[in-house]
């Protein structure tokens, strides 16, 4: 098992965001979670990867416990996010915001050069992959919104995760960036990275994932593969009011 | 995995079949110009470093009498503790209006280790930064739990603190009446005196330039920026935010005690109102923000702009609140106009008598399609190769509208 919380539980005043979630996500695999909107996706998404602390319930990586650990901590324990709004460091260059990210910080990363050619070349390898290489120079902050999310998709790389949560990585993009994002989520699985997607678009999220963990007010109703997730009248219920 | 490619290979083609395939787009590039530019803007920072520094060196001859000779004396200490608070404020985006609190704690530290243990002035210099670090250590846990504002009045609640405490405890601190530090080169005159602690001045500036620049460069230095852009987002890759920002907050406190000890020395009288106060604080941000806060020597000019001007307003006006008031004036001018400081101001006018970068530039659907054949030929080939072009080509159509740097140049 990848990811596995247990009765995760976090409200906001009156409202409960994911009301006591106990939810499953396979190694290895591409998971997606989906979810109408408002159903606690992102608030179960920030609880996991330490970002808001949940009222109760745990969280497990790997077979460890991760529920009290900041977010820092998640990240250097393996698990990489992106954010739904997609950030950058947008006074920085695109090289400068791949440098970033930690994985194993220790004293000597601390007075290591950030102009380090290993690390470079690593930085190039990825903005390479994601197809941004040639902006290698130029302040974030000048990029397209596209073009910023393959950015973050970068620099989450770099980080080296073995597990990569991406919330809502088709949102705001068009449908040309879709269609490379997905077959660089496909690329990166077959390397072993797996995936825990966050997405409204379900041509992507069907096309593209092997687990389907549907989430209806801050619980999960559903789970399985996608062409079967399709078929639950507990689903269609959720998503259409049928 | 199976026969997921196909699939993804059908998101791609839905997807591209909506848009027709786009004639031209403008595209960041990076062309070899920056290189060259840096090369060449590296040829003048070393040379202008030179030219600085051995100004510096001669000022101290040049000086035509001791009044100015102590000026310079006063502005390089400015220069060190606006450096200092740099060290915060530049690279982390904390803006810290209470560092007067680690001057005044640098001061008195030394003076009373010198008065109590009868130890020469430089070892108490040295042994009053450690008692600097020490106290930074936990109150920078403490403040550096909040950020923003609520960082800003902590930071100012703990000058004050330190300002009544220091005040009120008169039969150690000598209270208002001040404290005497007895001068580490008896035999000196005068000039003589200043002159010495000009040298230490710019000897304790230069190591205080010396260690920014080396963080600047570091990897540590990327983490602590990226702080500053989005202290959120850095923790989410991975950065000990909490660490570093207190290694850069005990950092910062220990170059402005060891400004605020030298002062102590140097001037030998001290008295908590002044040492301790918002104004001191305040100038140290001031000349920061000034000169630059992202830049290495956007204090020390900072300190040299506002330290003359100070100076300046305090002989043409006397004894009146006047250069105060001047000082608010700057510090409204810089926010308004220059919110980076002169350096980056400066560089800009520059750039506009340069001849036009294409940093930006349209690339050609020859060009792009050049680009596609040769990131298909690269990729791992699970994917259909036709399809993956069609979709490459489309990819950054939405940045035609959305590159919105001046500097862009469109055919």
């Amino acid at each position: 098992m990848n990811l596995e919380t247990v009765e995760l539980t976090k409200s906001f005043g009156g409202v409960t965001a994911v009301d006591h979630a106990t939810v499953r996500f396979v190694d290895g695999k591409v998971n997606g979670l989906i979810g109408p909107n408002g159903s606690g996706k992102t608030t179960f998404f920030n609880c996991v990867t330490g970002m808001i602390k949940p009222d109760s319930g745990s969280v497990a990586y790997r077979g460890k416990d991760i529920t009290k650990h900041a977010s820092d901590r998640v990240a250097r324990a393996g698990i990489g996010r992106s954010f739904q709004l997609c950030r950058v460091f947008p006074r920085m260059t695109v090289m400068e915001n791949l440098l970033v990210a930690v994985r194993h910080p220790s004293v000597r990363t601390l007075l290591r050069s950030a102009d380090d050619e290993h690390e470079r070349e690593r930085a190039r390898h990825w903005l390479r992959r994601v197809g941004i290489d040639h902006l290698e120079h130029a302040e974030a902050r000048n990029l397209s919104y596209g073009q910023q999310k393959l950015l973050e998709l970068a620099g989450v790389l770099m980080g080296d995760p073995d597990t990569i949560m991406l919330d809502e990585p088709a949102g705001g993009v068009n449908p040309a960036l879709i269609g490379r994002i997905a077959t660089l989520v496909r690329e990166l699985n077959e390397e072993g990275k797996t995936f825990i997607i966050v997405e409204h678009n379900m041509e992507m999220v069907m096309s593209l994932c092997d687990h389907v963990v549907v989430f209806d007010r801050g619980r999960p109703i559903a789970e399985g593969e996608p062409s079967m997730i399709q078929q639950d009248p507990r689903v269609l219920e959720a998503y259409l009011g049928v | 995995m199976r026969n997921d490619s196909e699939r993804t290979a059908s998101a791609g083609r839905t997807a591209s079949a909506d848009l027709g395939p786009a004639l031209t787009e403008t595209v960041v590039v990076a062309p070899d110009a920056p290189r060259r530019r840096r090369r060449w803007s590296r040829a003048v920072s070393l040379a202008l470093l030179v030219v600085g520094a051995a100004l510096v060196l001669s000022f101290p001859f040049i000086a035509p009498n001791p009044y100015i000779l102590s000026a310079g004396v006063v502005i390089l200490n400015y220069a060190v503790l606006s450096t200092g608070w740099n060290f915060m404020g530049g690279f982390t985006g904390y803006i810290s209006l209470g560092h007067a609190a680690y001057f005044g704690l640098g001061a008195y530290g030394t003076g009373l280790i010198v008065k109590y243990l009868e130890l020469p002035g430089f070892v108490a210099w040295v042994l009053a930064a450690l008692v600097v670090v020490a106290i930074s250590v936990p109150v920078g846990i403490a403040a550096l739990r909040v950020r923003g504002a609520s960082f800003v009045i902590v930071s100012i609640a703990f000058v004050l603190i330190l300002l009544l405490v220091f005040q009120s405890w008169r039969e150690f601190t000598g209270g208002s009446e001040g404290l005497i530090v007895p001068r580490p080169f008896p035999d000196l005159l005068r000039p003589e005196h200043h002159r010495a602690f000009f040298y230490l001045f710019a000897g304790l500036l230069a190591a205080a330039l010396v260690a920014w620049w080396v963080i600047d460069r570091s990897k540590f230095g990327t983490a602590l920026k990226s702080i500053r852009e989005d202290e959120d987002k850095a923790r989410s890759l991975g950065v000990p935010t909490t660490r570093y920002k207190l290694i850069a907050y005990v950092l910062s406190a220990l170059v402005t005690g060891l400004g605020g000890g030298l002062y102590a020395l140097w001037f030998g009288d001290l008295d908590p109102i002044f040492q301790f106060s918002i104004l001191i604080g305040s100038y140290m941000v001031l000349m920061a923000l000034l000169g630059g806060v992202r830049h290495l020597f956007g204090p020390l000019l900072g300190a040299l702009i506002v330290g003359i001007a100070l100076e300046y307003f305090k002989l043409e006006f006397g004894d009146t609140q006047f250069h105060l008031v001047a000082a608010g004036l700057l510090l409204g001018v810089v926010v308004l106009f220059m919110p980076d400081g002169v350096i980056p101001a400066v560089g800009q006018l520059i750039d506009r008598f340069r001849p036009q970068q294409t940093s930006i530039r349209d690339v050609s659907a020859a060009e792009l399609l050049e680009q596609n054949r040769r990131s298909d030929a690269s990729a791992t080939g699970a994917a259909d190769a036709r399809e993956a072009s069609g979709e490459a080509s489309t990819r950054d159509a939405s940045d035609v509208s959305d590159a919105s740097d001046p500097k862009e140049v469109t055919r």
